[in-house]
């Protein structure tokens, strides 16, 4: 038995992608915008929190109840939820240089992000649900490590200043 | 007797043993003390070393095992295949007593465009600093000034506004330490993160 666990379980993951996946639709509160924020806003940003650098394949950012494709250089706000197909891929920077990379066949989200540039705290939480992850963390995680998560069904990933890669098979 | 269940039961004993999750440390550059700490209901795990993987079982029990670059590469190809070139730094100085650049930052802020934009989906971000004179509050307020200039300046110039992120830092970060209210024409600068 242990001999398989040692081989790689793409072909349980195509497996349970003939599973329904149906993710409990946690209750979200809006965070109030902060000064920080409201002021980008203002000057003529759309008040993202992220930047995509790259996209392969079918990638679908999920904000509310609107699905649309992922575009390079487009953005991405907390609370969205990051898609991607089979032979897919996308890759995406957070206001404080945290780099997301997002694998094939993965649902991510960004479940908290909140950034004061000023003082450079802030909070990232990021929850896998399927597929695979890259994470290397930025200013957040320099000040307060703490402040960083990375979750899945079964685990809590807590970082200090690191680059690593979640993967979950549900 | 068919042969149809057989690889659906196989899938089923690797799904009953696969690891629910698999967390990766990858190599640090420069941060020899980094380290992802692993939490399952049951168990806790620290990693450390590079290429050193946690794997957790759904009931929770954590296995500590090694692989390395080669199979990391095999097993995330396209994962790390999209990761984004790292990013750069420049640094801009003001003509003393406002937020216009000096003649030599205005030429380097050329250079700083023409890299952002032949980057896909590139920003800038403008992180404006002062000297210790004054307030800490009146020196945030200014070092957002000046890096809102900056960022004026790029928009001016056709580059996208949403993509540019102006930061006042104050006087938290000096180039040249110093004691408080000392004048210091090094510290009253705007650094400039490509990415």
């Amino acid at each position: 038995m242990s001999v398989f666990c040692l081989r790689s379980t793409a072909a349980v993951m195509l497996w349970c992608l003939g599973l329904a996946c149906a993710p409990a639709v946690l209750a979200q509160q809006a965070a109030p915008p902060t000064a920080a924020a409201a002021a980008a806003r203002e000057a003529g940003t759309d008040g993202r929190q992220g930047t995509f650098k790259a996209v392969q394949g079918d990638v679908t950012v999920v904000r509310g109840n609107v699905r649309t494709a992922a575009l390079v250089a487009g953005g991405v706000q907390a609370t969205d939820r990051i898609v991607t197909g089979p032979k897919s891929a996308a890759s995406l920077t957070l206001r404080d240089g945290t780099v997301l990379s997002v694998g094939p066949d993965s649902v991510m989200d960004l479940s908290t992000f909140d950034f004061n540039a000023t003082t450079q705290e802030g909070n990232v939480l990021v929850g896998l649900l399927r597929g695979s992850l890259r994470m290397a963390t930025g200013l957040i995680a320099k000040v307060k490590p703490e402040q960083v998560k990375v979750t899945t069904p079964t685990t809590v990933i807590g970082v200090r200043g690191t680059d690593f890669i979640v993967e979950e098979n549900p | 007797m068919t042969r149809a269940p057989y690889p659906l039961l196989l899938l089923l004993a690797l799904a009953a043993c696969a690891p629910a999750t698999r967390v990766t440390l990858l190599p640090q550059e420069g941060k020899p003390t980094a380290a992802v700490e692993v939490q399952s209901k049951s168990a806790r795990v620290v990693l450390g070393q590079p290429y050193q993987v946690a794997e957790v079982r759904e009931r929770g029990e954590v296995a500590e095992k090694q692989t390395n670059a080669s199979d990391v590469q095999k097993r995330h190809g396209q994962l790390l295949s999209v990761q984004p070139a790292a990013e750069q730094r420049f640094t801009l100085f003001f003509m003393p007593g406002g937020s216009a650049l000096t003649p030599e930052s205005t030429a380097a802020l050329a250079d700083v465009l023409s890299r952002a934009i032949e980057r896909p989906g590139g920003e800038i971000v403008v992180i404006g600093h002062t000297d210790r004179v004054g307030t800490v509050e009146s020196n945030d307020a200014l070092s957002l000034q000046r890096a809102q200039a900056v960022r004026q300046l790029v928009i001016g110039r056709g580059f996208d506004a949403a993509r540019v992120d102006a930061v006042g830092r104050g006087e938290r970060e000096p180039t040249v330490p110093t004691a408080d209210e000392v004048d210091e024409p090094k510290n009253r600068r705007a650094e400039i993160v490509v990415r």
